[in-house]
C-alpha cells in the first residue's frame, strides 16, 4: 500500500507550530503598528487651495501665530484665519500672484475659502484650545515645528492614549504661558522641578475621566 | 402615608405593566430574516474595511469678513421676545457662530422669570422647520406660481389705490391677538387710512370675555396674578399652568406659595373644578370633576354660599344643584376666610372671577389689572361677523396675518365656502397652510427669531424682539407687512420699531436707553400701575351678568374641546418634539384621542383604542377613545390641532381634525352629543407603561397634618437595610466637585418643559409613533405620572408627577454589566457614557432599576434635513444607531463654566451652572449642584427631612434624590 503522506510531511506538525506562533504575532504586531494613529495619521499632509507656506510665514518673517489664529487663547477653537485676515497684507504685499487668486476670489465674492482640515477630531472628542494655552501647553508640542513646515503635516498621531500621556504626567510639557508660540523653545535644566512647582501653584489638573473630552 | 395605592397603568392587563421593557422592544427591525441579515454583515464586513482606510476629508470654512464680537466656538446670547396669544415671554437665546441653538427664560423678564415652557423651547424647531413657506406665492390658472416681495407691493399698492378711493369699505384685515406697540400703531393707522375697513383680531382659542372690548385696539383690563400671595386658590376649570394667562409665572408663583422649608412652614391650598383631567388638577389639593354643563351651578352656588357668609355680593338666581355639590359651602367657607389672601380664577369667566375677586377684596393683592395698553384682544363676535360679510359678498379683499381659519374656524361657519366668496386674499403665515392654499397671494411671514418687533407683557412690561438671524426663507415680518399695508411704503422693520420707541425713550440719550432695552430685555419700570376695574364694582353691587338661566341641565354626554398641551390650536403641528412629546395625563404621544372616564367607557362599551363615531349638531367624526380616569362622567374630551392637511411633512394626518365638530355659538362645549361604536381599532402610542417601575414605593406624599405630625415620613416609608457591598470602589467622592440633584415632588407641575428643554440642549432624536409603540422613545427625562386611590377604580383618583432623569447612581448597576467599560463613573459622581466604546449590548439597560437609559435602535438622525441640522447642539455628539444614552448632568455645560471660572480666577459658585432641566421648570423643582458646597440650593434642599432616594434598598446611592409631595387638603373635606 502507497504512502498517503510523503516523507516531507513529517515536517508538517512543526511549521504548524512555529506558524501557529509567528501568525498572530505578525497580525498583532501589524495591526498595532499599521493600524495606529502614529501610522495612518502622522504624516498626513493634504494639498490645500493656496499653498500656504507657515515656513515662510512663521519661520521666515516671524509672524505669530496669534496674529491668524486669534481665538486660540479665548475659545475652545483656534480659528482658520478669515480672507480678510490674509486681504490685511496681501492687498499690496504680491498683489498679483497668481497663486493667491483664490483668496483675491473669495474676498471680492465673499464666498469663503475651503481649507482641509489636517488636525482632525472625531466629533465625540471635544478639544479646548484655551485651556491648553491658559496651562501653558505649546503649539509645537502638538503642532510640531510649523515654521518648518512649507506644507502643514500632521506631526503627532493626535489618538486617545497620546492625549492621555500628557494629562496623565503633564510636566515635561508645559512651559511659561509667555513661551507657548515660541518655536525654538528649550526645556531649562530644571523642568520637573518647575513644572511641579507651577502644576500645584496654579492647580493644574487636567482630566483623565472620560467626561473630561467626551460629551 | 395614608393608605393608598398608586399605578402608572390604565391598561387592565397585568402582564403588561410587569414588563421591564415591552415586548419587541430589542427586535431586528421587521422584514429581515436571517438570511438577508447575514448577507449584510458579510457585506458590510468588506465594505467597511475598505471605507476606513481614510477618515473622511473635512472642510474648515472660515469667515471672509468676520462679524464683530464673534468668536467662533464662544456662544453669544441675546435678549429678545416671543409673543403667544397676547402674552409676551422674554427669553435669551443661545447662537452659536449665528446659528439660534437654544431657548432660555430672561430672568429679568416679568413674563417668564427665567423660566421656559414647552412651547417656548420648542421655538428652536419652528424656526428651522423645513417646510416653512419659501417665496411670495400667486395663484394663477395654473396653481401657485413663486413670485417675489416686490410684485406683492406692487399688487398691494393697486389694491390700496382702489381701497382709498371708498375708504377701505370693501377691505377686511384678520390679524392674531398681540400686545405691542408697534402694531398697535400701525394698525391705527390702517384704520385712519382705511376707515370703512373691517379689522378683526382672533384667534380660535381666544378667552372669549364680552367684557373685553369689542373694539380692536381699546382699552381693557388685563389680570396679573399673584399666586405666591394666595393661600386660598379656586380654579373654575382654569388651566393654570399649561394654557390660562401665563402659565410660566403663574406655575412659578403657585411653586412658591407650596415650598415649605420646615414641618412647621405654611402652604397654599388649590380647589380645582374641572372635567378633564388638567396639570392644574394634577396639583390640586382638592379636585372637583364636574362636568363643564354644570359650571353655572357651581358658580351659582358658590356666590350664594359666600353672600350667607357675609360677602357682599349679589344673590344669583338658578339652580344650585343638591348633594353631590356640598363641598362648595367648604370651598366658599375657606375662600370667605381668607378676604384679600384668596384667589378665584376661571377659564373664559374673566368678569366672573373678577366679581367674586372683587368681593373677597382680593384685587390688588393677589390678582392685580393692568390696563392692557396696545393690545388687542381676540373677538369671537368680530370673526363671526367677518365670515357674515364675506357670505353677503361685502368683502372684495380679505388680508389675513398669522391667523389659519382655513382650518381652525368653527365648522358651522363654513369659513372655506365663504372665503371662495372673496375675489381676493391675500395670506401671511409661515406655512402654506390650509388658508394659504386657498389665497391669491401669499407672503411667507418671519419667525419671532428672525423678526424686529416689541411686545407688552401681562403687567404692561415692554420689551422688544430683534431678531437672532436673518429670515431663513425671506419671511417678512408682520411689523413689515403691516406697515406696507397702513402706509403703503416697503420699509424694513428695525426703521418701523425704532420709530414707535422713539416715542417712549428720552430723545436725549436714545441710543443708549435702546441698547439698555435691547441688553436686558426689556425697559425697566415699563408695567402699567394696577388700577381696579371699575366695572368689577358695579357687578358686585348689581349682580353677575351671566346668564343663569339653565333650569334643566343638558341631558346625555357632553363633547368637551381643549387646546392640545402639545400642538396649541394647531400651529405647532409640525413640529415633532411637541407631537412625540408624551401628554402629562393620557401619555399619548402622536395622537389626540377622545378621553373619557372608565364610567362614561363602561356605559358605551368602549375599551381604550375602540374607534367611535361622535354626531355633533349633524356633523359627524371618529376618534379613537382613551380612558383617563377622574374625567368627569358623561364629558368626552376632544383635543384640537390635529388631523392636519397641511401642516408639514410631520403633521399632516396625526390625529383627528376636531374642528370638524367646534360650532360658533358653543367653541368649547357641545351638550347631547350622540356616540356610536363603529366596532374598529385605532393602535394609539402612550408611553404609560414604558420603563415602569410599579409596586413599589417610589412616589412618596403626605398631607400637611401627617408631614407635621411625622416629618420623617418620606425615609420611613422603607426600611432599607444597611449593606455592604462585596467591591468597595475607590472611589471616595471627598474631593472636588460632587455633583448632585434634587426634584421637589411638592413644586412639580408636569407641564414637561424640562422633557423639551432636555431634548433642545442634547440632540435627542425623534424616533416616531411605530417607534414609540415599541418603547424606544428617547426622552432623557421622562415624567411619569401616578394616579392614586384607595383602590385602583377609584373613580376620583389624584394624580403626581415624578421627573426621572438618570439617577447618576454611585454604585451604579449599569457599569458593573457593561462589557467595554462604555459607562463608567468620573471622580465627580457622574456615571459618564462613552459612545465611541459603545458596542450596544443593552446590558446596562437591562441592569437599570429606574429605567432611564435609551438606546439608538436606528440612526434616527440620518434623514434630518440640512436646515433642522442647525438647531443642534455644538457642544453635544450627535449619536448614531447602536449606542446607549442617557442623562448627563448636562456635562458639557459642567465643562464650560468650570472653564469659565478659571479663566475668571475664580472657584466656581452655585448657580453657575444649570441644567436645561432646572433652567426651563418654571416651577423650580429641580435643584442642582455642587453636594460639598454646603452653602449651595442643592445641599439646602437635600437636607430636608422630605428627602428620598428611588429604590434607595437596591443600594445604588443616587446622587438624584426626591422631596416628598405634600398636600394640603381641607380638613372639613377629608
Amino acid at each position: 500500500m502507497a504512502q498517503i503522506f510523503p516523507k516531507s510531511a513529517n515536517r508538517l506538525p512543526i511549521f504548524l507550530a512555529l506558524g501557529g506562533i509567528l501568525v498572530p504575532v505578525l497580525a498583532t504586531g501589524g495591526i498595532w503598528y499599521y493600524g495606529s494613529p502614529k501610522y495612518t495619521d502622522v504624516g498626513y499632509r493634504p494639498r490645500q487651495p493656496v499653498p500656504y507656506s507657515h515656513k515662510l510665514h512663521v519661520g521666515e518673517l516671524g509672524l505669530d501665530c496669534r496674529y491668524c489664529h486669534a481665538s486660540v487663547e479665548v475659545s475652545p477653537v483656534a480659528n482658520v484665519p478669515p480672507t480678510k485676515a490674509c486681504m490685511n497684507c496681501h492687498a499690496t504685499v504680491k498683489r498679483d500672484s497668481a497663486l493667491l487668486e483664490p483668496i483675491r476670489d473669495s474676498a471680492t465674492s465673499g464666498r469663503p475659502m475651503h481649507w482641509v482640515r489636517v488636525h482632525q477630531l472625531p466629533d465625540y472628542a471635544y478639544f479646548e484650545h484655551r485651556s491648553h494655552i491658559r496651562a501653558g501647553v505649546a503649539c509645537v508640542t502638538c503642532h510640531g515645528r510649523i515654521d518648518q513646515m512649507e506644507v502643514v503635516t500632521l506631526s503627532q498621531p493626535l489618538s486617545m492614549s497620546w492625549c492621555l500621556d500628557c494629562h496623565r504626567n503633564p510636566a515635561p510639557n508645559l512651559r511659561p504661558p509667555a513661551e507657548v508660540t515660541n518655536m525654538q523653545w528649550t526645556p531649562p535644566k530644571n523642568q520637573a522641578q518647575w513644572a511641579a512647582q507651577t502644576i500645584a501653584e496654579r492647580r493644574l489638573a487636567p482630566p483623565t475621566d472620560c467626561s473630561g473630552c467626551h460629551r | 402615608m395614608s393608605e393608598r395605592v398608586y399605578w402608572r397603568s390604565t391598561n387592565p392587563d397585568p402582564e403588561f405593566t410587569d414588563r421591564e421593557f415591552l415586548e419587541g422592544a430589542s427586535e431586528a427591525p421587521e422584514g429581515i430574516s436571517r438570511r438577508t441579515m447575514l448577507q449584510l454583515l458579510g457585506a458590510s464586513v468588506s465594505l467597511a474595511g475598505l471605507a476606513g482606510c481614510r477618515k473622511p476629508v473635512e472642510a474648515i470654512v472660515p469667515y471672509v469678513d468676520p462679524p464683530e464680537h464673534v468668536i467662533p466656538g464662544i456662544a453669544r446670547r441675546y435678549a429678545t421676545t416671543i409673543p403667544m396669544g397676547g402674552q409676551a415671554y422674554g427669553v435669551i437665546v443661545e447662537s452659536h457662530e449665528g446659528r439660534p441653538t437654544k431657548i432660555e427664560g430672561n430672568p429679568k423678564h416679568p413674563g417668564t422669570l427665567g423660566a421656559s415652557s414647552v412651547w417656548l423651547q420648542a421655538q428652536i424647531l419652528d424656526l428651522y422647520d423645513p417646510d416653512r413657506s419659501q417665496s411670495v406665492l400667486q395663484k394663477g390658472k395654473e396653481g401657485q406660481a413663486q413670485k417675489t416681495w416686490a410684485d406683492f407691493v406692487a399688487a398691494w399698492g393697486e389694491i390700496a389705490k382702489a381701497a382709498s378711493a371708498n375708504g377701505g369699505a370693501d377691505l377686511a384685515l384678520l390679524i392674531e391677538p398681540f400686545a405691542s406697540p408697534t402694531l398697535a400703531r400701525l394698525l391705527a393707522q390702517f384704520q385712519t387710512a382705511y376707515p370703512q375697513a373691517k379689522v378683526v383680531v382672533w384667534e380660535p382659542a381666544g378667552e372669549g370675555d364680552p367684557l373685553q372690548s369689542t373694539t380692536a385696539v381699546g382699552v381693557w383690563s388685563r389680570p396679573a396674578y399673584h399666586l405666591e400671595k394666595a393661600q386660598v386658590v379656586l380654579s373654575l376649570g382654569a388651566d393654570l399652568f399649561y394654557s390660562h394667562g401665563n402659565p410660566v409665572v403663574q406655575a412659578r408663583a403657585f411653586a412658591d406659595g407650596r415650598r415649605m422649608g420646615t414641618p412647621a412652614g405654611e402652604m397654599n391650598r388649590l380647589y380645582v373644578v374641572e372635567s378633564s383631567y388638567s396639570i392644574t388638577g394634577a396639583k390640586a389639593d382638592h379636585r372637583f370633576a364636574v362636568p363643564g354643563t354644570h359650571l353655572p351651578m357651581v358658580i351659582a352656588r358658590l356666590v350664594n354660599e359666600l353672600g350667607r357668609l357675609g360677602v357682599s355680593v349679589a344673590r344669583v338666581d338658578g339652580p344650585e344643584g343638591g348633594e353631590e355639590l356640598h363641598w362648595v359651602a367648604a370651598v366658599a367657607r375657606d375662600l370667605a376666610a381668607h378676604r384679600g389672601s384668596s384667589l378665584v380664577v376661571g377659564a373664559g369667566l374673566g368678569s366672573i372671577e373678577a366679581t367674586i375677586n372683587a368681593a373677597l377684596g382680593n384685587i390688588g393683592t393677589t390678582v392685580t389689572y393692568h390696563e392692557a395698553k396696545d393690545a388687542a384682544p381676540s373677538s369671537d363676535q368680530a370673526f363671526q361677523g367677518l365670515v357674515a360679510a364675506m357670505k353677503s359678498g361685502s368683502v372684495k379683499t380679505l388680508i389675513v396675518v398669522g391667523a389659519n381659519p382655513g382650518y381652525t374656524a368653527s365648522v358651522d361657519l363654513a369659513f372655506i365656502e365663504n372665503l371662495k366668496k372673496v375675489p381676493q386674499v391675500l395670506h401671511v403665515g409661515m406655512h402654506v397652510d390650509e388658508t394659504a392654499l386657498l389665497a391669491g397671494w401669499h407672503v411667507p411671514q418671519a419667525h419671532a427669531l428672525e423678526s424686529w418687533g416689541d411686545c407688552r407683557a401681562a403687567d404692561g412690561t415692554l420689551s422688544v424682539m430683534q431678531p437672532l438671524i436673518l429670515p431663513l426663507f425671506g419671511g417678512k415680518t408682520t411689523v413689515e407687512v403691516l406697515n406696507l399695508l397702513a402706509t403703503g411704503e416697503d420699509r424694513p422693520g428695525y426703521d418701523v420699531v425704532r420709530e414707535t420707541w422713539a416715542t417712549v425713550l428720552p430723545t436725549d440719550g436714545f441710543e443708549k436707553a435702546w441698547r439698555t432695552v435691547l441688553h436686558d430685555g426689556r425697559l425697566e419700570g415699563s408695567a402699567a400701575p394696577a388700577s381696579t376695574p371699575l366695572w368689577a364694582d358695579a357687578m358686585m353691587r348689581q349682580g353677575l351678568p351671566m346668564s343663569l338661566s339653565i333650569q334643566a341641565l343638558p341631558e346625555g354626554l357632553a363633547l368637551l374641546f381643549r387646546l392640545s398641551p402639545a400642538v396649541h390650536d394647531g400651529r405647532f403641528a409640525n413640529l415633532s418634539w411637541l407631537q412625540e412629546l408624551p401628554d402629562s395625563i393620557s401619555k399619548i404621544t402622536w395622537d389626540n384621542p377622545l378621553l373619557l372616564s372608565p364610567k362614561t367607557a363602561q356605559d358605551l362599551g368602549v375599551e381604550n383604542e375602540d374607534v367611535v363615531e361622535v354626531e355633533a349638531n349633524g356633523k359627524k367624526q371618529r376618534f379613537p377613545v382613551w380612558i383617563v380616569p377622574g374625567t368627569a362622567d358623561g364629558t368626552l374630551v376632544a383635543t384640537l390641532g390635529y388631523g392636519r392637511t397641511a401642516a408639514g411633512r410631520v403633521g399632516n394626518g396625526v390625529g383627528v381634525n376636531a374642528y370638524a365638530l367646534r360650532t360658533s355659538q358653543s367653541p368649547w362645549w357641545i351638550p347631547g352629543v350622540k356616540v356610536t361604536k363603529t366596532g374598529d381599532t385605532y393602535t394609539l402610542a402612550s408611553t404609560q407603561d414604558h420603563g415602569t417601575m410599579e409596586g413599589r414605593p417610589l412616589i412618596r406624599e403626605a398631607t400637611l397634618e401627617e408631614y407635621r405630625k411625622e416629618p420623617h415620613f418620606a425615609t420611613e416609608m422603607v426600611e432599607v437595610p444597611e449593606v455592604t457591598p462585596l467591591y468597595t470602589s475607590p472611589n471616595k467622592y471627598d474631593i472636588g466637585h460632587q455633583w448632585g440633584m434634587a426634584i421637589d415632588l411638592t413644586a412639580c407641575v408636569g407641564c414637561n418643559a424640562c422633557t423639551i428643554a432636555c431634548q433642545s440642549e442634547n440632540n435627542i432624536p425623534v424616533v416616531g409613533k411605530a417607534q414609540v409603540l415599541k418603547g424606544r422613545e428617547m426622552h432623557w427625562i421622562r415624567v411619569d405620572r401616578y394616579f392614586s386611590g384607595v383602590h385602583q377604580a377609584d373613580p376620583q383618583p389624584r394624580v403626581m408627577f415624578q421627573p426621572v432623569p438618570c439617577m447618576q447612581c454611585e454604585n451604579a448597576p449599569c457599569e458593573s454589566v457593561c462589557p467595554v467599560a462604555a459607562t463608567v463613573h468620573d471622580h465627580e459622581g457622574l456615571n459618564a457614557m462613552v459612545y465611541n466604546r459603545c458596542i450596544g449590548t443593552r446590558y446596562c439597560s437591562n441592569n437599570c432599576p429606574y429605567k432611564v437609559r435609551r438606546f439608538n435602535y436606528f440612526n434616527f438622525t440620518k434623514d434630518t434635513p440640512e436646515i433642522l441640522k442647525m438647531a443642534n447642539n455644538p457642544d453635544v455628539t450627535v449619536r448614531s444607531r447602536g449606542v446607549m444614552e442617557k442623562c448627563t448632568y448636562c456635562v458639557q455645560r459642567l465643562n464650560r463654566a468650570k472653564i469659565d471660572a478659571k479663566f475668571a480666577g475664580r472657584d466656581l459658585q452655585d448657580g453657575d451652572v444649570e441644567t436645561a432641566c432646572q433652567q426651563a421648570c418654571p416651577a423650580q423643582a429641580i435643584s442642582f449642584g455642587d453636594l460639598r458646597d454646603e452653602g449651595s440650593r442643592v445641599v439646602a434642599a437635600k437636607r430636608s427631612d422630605r428627602n428620598y432616594s428611588l429604590l434607595a434598598d437596591l443600594n445604588t446611592r443616587a446622587r438624584t434624590t426626591y422631596l416628598a409631595g405634600i398636600r394640603n387638603p381641607n380638613p372639613e373635606l377629608a
